[in-house]
């Protein structure tokens, strides 16, 4: 805290989103030199990590209220304002996005194909990533929200595999679609909080303050639910992403699941339950059931799948079924477990992609006929595969189980049915992935007899990665403690 | 006509004169660069005459408005020819087209577009109209050893001369049902008229409509559009599809903003050719592999974007509609200017097939037109956007939530193929060829269309207060 009143008004949640930003530039007007952009894109993803964890030490342990919170004028006549604010939730999710950017950029540091373009896109999208995770005004939500689109549209419409250009379209247009819909219920709240109070504003305090019919309640919280449950995704609205994860570049799958996915789970714990509070009441049964549903399909889904990537895909799906369960079963140990489980998540999750991706190029296939026998081809790599898919089924120990646990608690005093079912679906996981696990891993070897191990760079990716797996595994008190505060006061119905 | 009359009209005077001189000098000198500059300097100085010099008049004879909205429009389109004159260098010079008949002719249609915005009389707004649309006949065949420049100039005669029946027959029923050719009186006493004489005011209105249906190719009436489109030359195309249109959209939201509550009887009319223009509009774009009929039936769907606007009958509704004009007026001109400057030899590059991979061979342009199409698309962040968030939120508060649903989905529809423009342009093609580089004064229009698109995306608020101030 010292350091926070040496420097009581600098702006560091502006400057989250300002520095990829003004990376990106920078690749762009260096775009002859494709060395410097890969250690320009290195040095931004760099400093922006070290800015949250700056943030994390010194403003972590905060217990609520905005931790920090930025706001200046800036449409005045629509009463659209930028306004940052920072609390425990956001905390844990910006720190999620500097992290996993610092990988995904190393990850691609061989990426030959239009480098400056490559790294810039990276860069858009962090910094869309880090305005949506701080974005207090709805217009200005709605603007990182619609603009991340479009470096992630890119990343996969370039660089990706052999169907991009479908993949990459119906990503697009999916997505758009529900966020066309919350857009027209934004400009309906609006104008209905306008026509009450006579201030037409976008700040989400304001909103918030907004009397609705039941009805009216119910639909707009509708809009902006499709919004969210096509980004999550929930079970009915899934399709796009098996696509666009199976096509996309190793650096766009890990952002995919890894950030994407937690924008629209975020946007209902940010949004969608604080704006619409007697709505989403009436309706969490039915978010869990679809929920619950979900883990199941996409698990069984998985379970079909051969290529590995795309099994990848669906156990997504089926992991965010599982946080939004805890959201739905509105309880604090769960909802705190859903968030933590959003962390472990897209940290074990990343680093199976980035094992994919190296299994790939040193195979050329992920499918799961023509893999085997890993073990004994490069057992360094099998050792962290196993290590990474083991954190990913929920071994106790290692990340994922910390936050599965805490919803599965937290649910089982709301719902104990639903805990239970959920449960089963936890099972369901560990089959997928011990199936996986014996294909690549273990059987006998198919393709050469030895690949060529880990080299020094793939360890400096995998290696922060599975401290922070054991670290969330084993002691996740440091980054369940500046959760607290803010998830008491959004399941209270108020802001941090 | 007195003086104040013709100190007020100066700007247009200043238009339509140095046009003049510059056609006849044109028949002395035949090099085109000082006839292209002096059309420039022209178009320029008659911005200045009308954003410096304070009208002594409101208006002029009767027929034209000289207020703060009608010297914007003038201010505007003047500058919207110096642009197309600039992006036109290339393209006179290399076709050996006459400059002095070519400079005069866009000189000419600036003037028309300038007095068509001002109109406050019938009588003036058909003869604006004529004007410009007359200047473009021939701006659009202009190069006579290109057959497909030629079919898009008949198209467009006949399309228009179909058009000037309606709007003359419209004109005749108004009068006859109101006494009155002044634009606000004739929509205030339709409302007034009962009976028999109410009828033939509206089926008077309801032929304009059609003619001003025609003019800016609201569907059904749109056929033409991607046809004439695709056949004119980038640089007046640029014109063809913002001023034009601009300036016939201009005086309805003029007249609306004087007369008040206008459509009465035709508002579900208006629904509905709203409706269908974006819709069809959309999903007429969806199968084209040109760019040109891309950016034409993309001008249809924003044509019906407006049309909504301009249904909205509170202020908030002009202002939205005035606010869209401006900024398809930028983004649209930006993106003709850059096919504009990508011609060379072998022509325009057109089809989708000659854009693949463009991209890394000319990348700020392409860069840049990427960034013109999703803000024509209604990306945040971008000007498009902007137009379109207050649109909707105009006819939101105006009650047309069903108008704007099927506007959001002709949104996303027109994403569809605006992205998949812009992904071809970033494909990675080994086959692809280089282009012409372009001249200065083109990169100027692109650098100016460009920078106006991100600053009012990022920053409405300037343009949304000069709008406030102007709207009568």
């Amino acid at each position: 805290m010292t350091a926070a009143s040496a420097l009581p008004q600098f702006p560091w949640l502006t400057l989250l989103v300002l520095l990829p930003l003004g990376g990106a530039l920078l690749c762009l007007l260096h775009h002859r030199r494709a060395e410097e952009c890969r250690w320009l894109a290195l040095a931004t993803t760099a400093a922006t990590l070290g800015i949250t964890i700056y943030l994390f030490v010194c403003y972590g342990q905060g217990d609520s209220g905005w931790l920090l919170y930025e706001d200046a004028a800036w449409i005045p006549r629509y009463g659209i304002r930028f306004t940052l604010g920072l609390d425990g939730i956001s905390l844990l999710l910006v720190f999620l996005t500097a992290f996993l950017q610092m990988i995904a950029v190393l990850m691609s540091w061989s990426e030959k194909q239009h480098v400056p373009l490559f790294f810039s896109l990276l860069l858009v999208l962090e910094a869309t990533l880090m305005g949506i995770f701080l974005a207090l005004d709805l217009m200005l939500f709605f603007l990182f929200w619609e603009v991340m689109l479009l470096p992630m549209f890119f990343l996969i419409s370039i660089w990706g595999h052999e169907h991009r250009h479908y993949a990459a379209i119906k990503f697009f247009l999916y997505t758009l679609a529900g966020s066309m819909v919350m857009l027209v219920a934004l400009i309906v709240l609006y104008l209905i909080h306008g026509e009450q109070t006579g201030t037409y504003t976008f700040a989400l305090a304001e909103l918030m303050q907004t009397e609705l019919s039941s009805q009216q309640e119910m639909l707009l919280f509708l809009g902006f639910l499709l919004a969210f449950a096509i980004k999550i995704p929930l079970v009915p609205f899934h399709t796009w992403l098996p696509d666009a994860h199976t096509e996309a570049p190793v650096a766009g799958t890990i952002d995919l699941t890894g950030l994407l996915l937690k924008t629209g789970i975020y946007g209902l714990i940010r949004f969608a339950f604080p704006l619409f509070p007697e709505a989403t009441r009436s309706f969490l049964p039915v978010l869990g059931i679809v929920a619950l549903t979900g883990i199941f399909h996409a698990s069984w889904a998985a379970y079909r799948q051969v290529d590995i990537k795309r099994l990848f895909a669906y156990s997504s799906i089926s992991h965010v079924g599982l946080v939004v369960l805890g959201l739905a079963a509105w309880h604090l140990t769960a909802w705190e477990g859903s968030i933590l489980l959003m962390l472990a998540h897209g940290v074990s999750t990343g680093a199976l992609f980035v094992l994919i991706a190296l299994i790939r190029q040193r195979t050329g296939t992920r499918n799961l006929a023509e893999l085997g026998g890993l073990w004994s081809q490069a057992p360094q790599m099998a050792f962290l595969f196993l290590f990474f898919s083991l954190a990913s089924l929920g071994l106790p120990g290692l990340a994922n189980f910390a936050g599965e646990i805490l919803v599965l608690l937290g649910t089982f005093q709301t719902h104990p049915a639903w805990a239970a079912i959920a449960i089963i679906g936890v099972v369901f996981t560990a089959a997928y992935m011990l199936r996986l696990v014996q294909g690549v891993v273990w059987g006998p070897v198919k393709g050469r007899p030895t690949l060529p191990d880990l080299t020094p760079r793939e360890w400096l990716i995998l290696l922060p990665m599975a401290v922070l797996v054991l670290w969330l595994g084993l002691y996740p008190e440091p980054f369940l403690r500046p959760l607290h505060g803010a998830v008491v006061n959004i399941m209270a119905g108020g802001l941090p | 006509m007195s003086l104040p009359d013709l100190l007020a009209l100066l700007p247009i005077l200043i238009l339509v004169f140095g046009g003049t001189v510059i056609l006849m000098a044109g028949a002395w000198r035949r090099e085109p660069l000082p006839l292209i500059a002096g059309g420039i300097v022209t178009a320029l100085l008659g911005a200045v005459a009308a954003g410096l010099l304070q009208p002594p008049v409101v208006e002029i004879a009767g027929l034209f408005s000289a207020g703060a909205y009608a010297r914007f429009f003038t201010i505007f389109w003047s500058l919207l020819a110096a642009a197309g004159l600039m992006a036109a260098i290339r393209y006179i010079i290399e076709n050996s087209i006459g400059a002095g008949e070519y400079v005069s002719l866009v000189l000419y249609a600036a003037a028309g577009m300038a007095l068509l915005s001002s109109a406050t009389h019938l009588l003036a707004l058909f003869l604006a109209l004529e004007t410009f649309t007359l200047a473009f006949y021939i701006l659009i065949a202009c190069n006579r050893r290109c057959a497909l420049a030629a079919e898009a100039g008949i198209k467009y005669l006949l399309m228009s001369a179909v058009s000037t029946g309606f709007l003359a027959f419209g004109i005749a029923l108004i009068y006859a049902s109101s006494g009155t050719l002044s634009l606000p009186e004739a929509v205030i006493k339709l409302s007034a008229a009962a009976g028999e004489l109410h009828a033939w005011g509206l089926l008077g209105w309801g032929m304009v409509l059609i003619a001003v249906g025609f003019k800016i190719s609201l569907v059904p009436f749109h056929l033409w559009t991607p046809d004439v489109y695709q056949g004119t030359p980038a640089p007046v195309g640029g014109l063809l599809a913002t001023g034009s249109k601009g300036a016939v959209v201009a005086v309805l939201v003029g007249m609306l903003a004087i007369s008040g509550p206008v459509w009465h009887g035709l508002t579900d009319l208006i629904w509905l050719l709203a409706a269908l223009t974006m819709l069809v509009g959309a999903f007429s774009a969806l199968g084209q592999k040109n760019l040109k009929r891309l950016l034409a039936y993309s001008s249809v769907t924003h044509m019906g974007t407006l049309l909504v606007g301009l249904l909205c009958q509170a202020s908030a509704g002009l202002a939205a509609t005035t606010f869209y004009l401006v900024i398809y007026v930028i983004t649209s001109l930006g993106a003709f200017v850059i096919i504009a400057s990508l011609a060379d030899e072998r022509g325009e590059p057109m089809e989708f097939d000659q854009w693949r991979g463009l991209g890394y061979l000319h990348p700020v342009r392409c860069g840049v037109l990427a960034l013109l199409l999703l803000s024509l698309a209604g990306l945040p962040a971008t000007a498009g956007f902007m137009a379109k968030f207050v649109i909707f939120e105009a006819a939101l508060q105006s009650g047309y939530l069903g108008l704007v649903l099927i506007g959001i989905l002709s949104s996303v529809i027109s994403f569809a193929f605006y992205l998949r423009m812009t992904m071809l342009l970033f494909e990675p093609d080994e086959s692809a060829c280089r282009w012409h580089a372009g001249i200065a004064p083109e990169h100027a229009v692109i650098a100016i269309c460009t920078s106006a698109v991100l600053l009012f995306g990022l920053f409405p608020g300037i343009l949304f207060d000069l709008i406030g101030r102007i709207l009568p």
